[in-house]
């Protein structure tokens, strides 16, 4: 009897461990499948979420129908839950497994068309004014060149805008201008998946070297339906900027100081965020290398910059300055603002946004002289500014995600997926009241 | 020894005041960040309920135009009125099949309750094709649109 109920444990235990294993698989069926049907839907025709855009998945299969919200939200909630099923479960997923799914969805959106947003539009735009037409993007918009074949997918609200974007990437961009909007669109994709490679194998490595389970961090960061719809899906220059940022982390961590500031100084350069960073870096480091090594990469940038588009092109606060100004209905300010009757958010609201953001900022250097992992704290920084930003976008609320599945206080990671959360939630509307 | 005793003692107590002090401090920070979570949930549930309301009210106008007008056209344009009333809605439609504002358009101002899926038309007017609706386009105004002086022709 003791044999048999010994043996009937055993096959519990197995059993046990097989069911997680199982549930995981299916979690990451649902993932791919979600994905899938987002992309062949989105190949048909464009729709409020699929810009117009040049037929570069043509020759994908017909499957699916026009994605409309109702999918979209459908694909989007399922994939919410098999990624929070697939983060209870990533104790018991193999590395190579883990791997295996991501590469899946990389692969599954890099062939599709883009999603969601326009932007990569505007990043062909903006070069194309630089190298076909001599036009310096930061002081003229898309509208300057209505005649190129890129004006066509310019989104409406962007084609009279100057570019906001770093002078390193709109450099980078340049050389893709002669490629056509086809090639140009192309290159962005594979730049996109270049860099969200890069950004999971260091947040991998910095994980690990942290103690924490790298497994988990890749699962996180690479299986995020908002990392993988809207940043990959969007070909999203901020992956980019997070590359940049997480080599700044793992060249800090392996006590190279100077290379790390001058890498966060390179992603300040691509996008003015990451720049949040380096008081950081500096407080908890305190090594002449990290003032040296941003000071240098500052000036070359600056210097770079100055020569390739002026004084317009060292000018980010401007830039900073006009985007702060927008506002987007999915902007926790805005919620807010309705919730207490208003109609808006008004320029009041965005002096106490900034007042709320600067005493935030303030608490983060002061704990972090006191001790408190910088990490965090530039992580706890970035997820204020898309908080208390009136113009929030689904890419935004992503910046704080790779420092906080490497930081050492975990309240960083529960915020950041409670504020996701949150934006997805917000999304559902059309889902109870669908509008035709 | 008493001194060495002393000292030891006091850094002893200062260890514990700053164990006291970070841990007080952590508690204070995941309070606030608790209150601030419960603000953006609220916040976003309360958005999520008025967009709701606010689509639903749309659905029903739309449905209203094309019970109004016999045609069941889905090319509609729905505008606001901002200035005086947040739910009363004006929705324009072509008159006869095509692309939006394509031919003569109709536009009916709506407002009021959702009943059985459709709201009280109070009045409208005409447009010409391919003009947005502005009050200097506006014709043959009928209903509240007339008192309210919105055609100027």
């Amino acid at each position: 009897v003791s044999v048999a109920a010994h043996a009937e444990r055993g096959i519990a235990q197995r059993r046990g461990a097989q069911w997680p294993v199982l549930i995981a698989g299916v979690c990451a069926l649902v993932l791919v499948a979600a994905t899938t049907e987002v992309v062949l839907d989105a190949v048909l025709d464009h729709s409020p979420l699929i810009p117009k855009s040049p037929a570069i998945a043509g020759w994908l299969p017909d499957l699916g129908e026009r994605l409309g919200y109702r999918t979209f939200l459908i694909a989007l909630l399922a994939s919410v839950a098999a990624y929070g099923g697939l983060l209870a479960l990533a104790g018991g997923i193999s590395k190579r497994a883990a791997i295996a799914l991501l590469a899946t969805l990389h692969a599954i959106v890099f062939v599709g068309p883009i999603l969601i947003s326009t932007d990569v539009f505007s990043y062909i735009a903006y070069a194309r004014m630089g190298v076909e037409h001599g036009l310096n993007p930061y002081t003229h918009g898309p509208i300057s060149i209505s005649s190129d074949p890129v004006y066509y997918f310019v989104g409406r609200d962007w084609k009279h805008v100057e570019t906001a974007y770093g002078p390193l990437y709109t450099l980078l961009s340049y050389p893709l201008a002669p490629l056509g909007v086809n090639g140009a669109l192309w290159a962005m994709k594979i730049v996109a998946m270049f860099s969200s490679v890069g950004t999971l194998a260091l947040t991998w490595r910095c994980a690990r070297a942290r103690g924490r389970d790298p497994v988990f961090a890749l699962l996180a960061l690479g299986a995020n339906p908002l990392y993988v719809l809207y940043a990959l899906g969007g070909a999203h220059n901020d992956l980019i900027m997070m590359l940049l940022m997480m080599v700044a982390v793992s060249l800090t961590l392996a006590g190279r100081d100077a290379p790390a500031a001058a890498a966060v100084v390179a992603g300040a350069l691509v996008k003015a965020t990451v720049a949040a960073l380096l008081p950081f870096m500096l407080l908890a480091r305190r090594t002449l290398p990290v003032l040296a090594g941003a000071a240098a990469a500052l000036a070359l940038g600056a210097l770079v910059a100055f020569l390739a588009f002026g004084i317009h092109g060292v000018d980010v606060v401007a830039a900073l300055n006009r985007d702060a100004a927008f506002v987007s209905t999915d902007s926790f300010p805005t919620e807010i603002a309705h919730l207490f009757g208003k109609p808006g958010v008004f320029p009041v609201d965005h002096d106490l946004l900034k007042g709320a953001l600067v005493v935030i900022v303030v608490h983060l250097l002061w704990r972090t002289s006191r001790g408190y992992d910088w990490v965090a704290a530039s992580g706890w920084a970035l997820l204020a500014i898309s908080v208390t930003s009136t113009w929030l976008l689904a890419w935004y609320i992503l910046w704080p995600l790779p420092l906080a599945l490497v930081a050492r206080d975990r309240r960083l990671l529960v915020a950041t997926l409670t504020i996701q959360a949150l934006f997805i939630a917000h999304q559902i509307t059309p889902f109870f009241a669908p509008v035709s | 020894m008493s001194a060495h005793g002393r000292t030891a003692a006091s850094e002893g107590a200062d260890v514990e005041h700053t164990a006291k002090q970070g841990g007080r401090r952590w508690r204070t920070e995941t309070i606030v960040l608790l209150l601030v979570a419960l603000l953006l949930a609220i916040a976003t549930g309360n958005d999520v309920v008025q967009h709701t309301h606010t689509n639903q009210r749309l659905i029903a106008d739309l449905s209203t135009w094309r019970s109004y007008t016999h045609k069941p056209f889905h090319n509609l344009s729905v505008s606001q009125d901002y200035s005086k009333h947040f739910t009363r809605e004006v929705v324009c439609g072509n008159t006869a099949p095509g692309d939006p504002k394509t031919h003569t358009q109709l536009c009916l101002v709506i407002s009021g309750p959702v009943r059985h899926g459709r709201r009280e038309v109070r009045g409208g007017w005409y447009l010409p094709p391919r003009v947005e609706d502005k009050p200097e386009f506006r014709y043959r105004c009928f209903g509240s649109a007339r008192g309210e002086f919105q055609c100027t022709r």
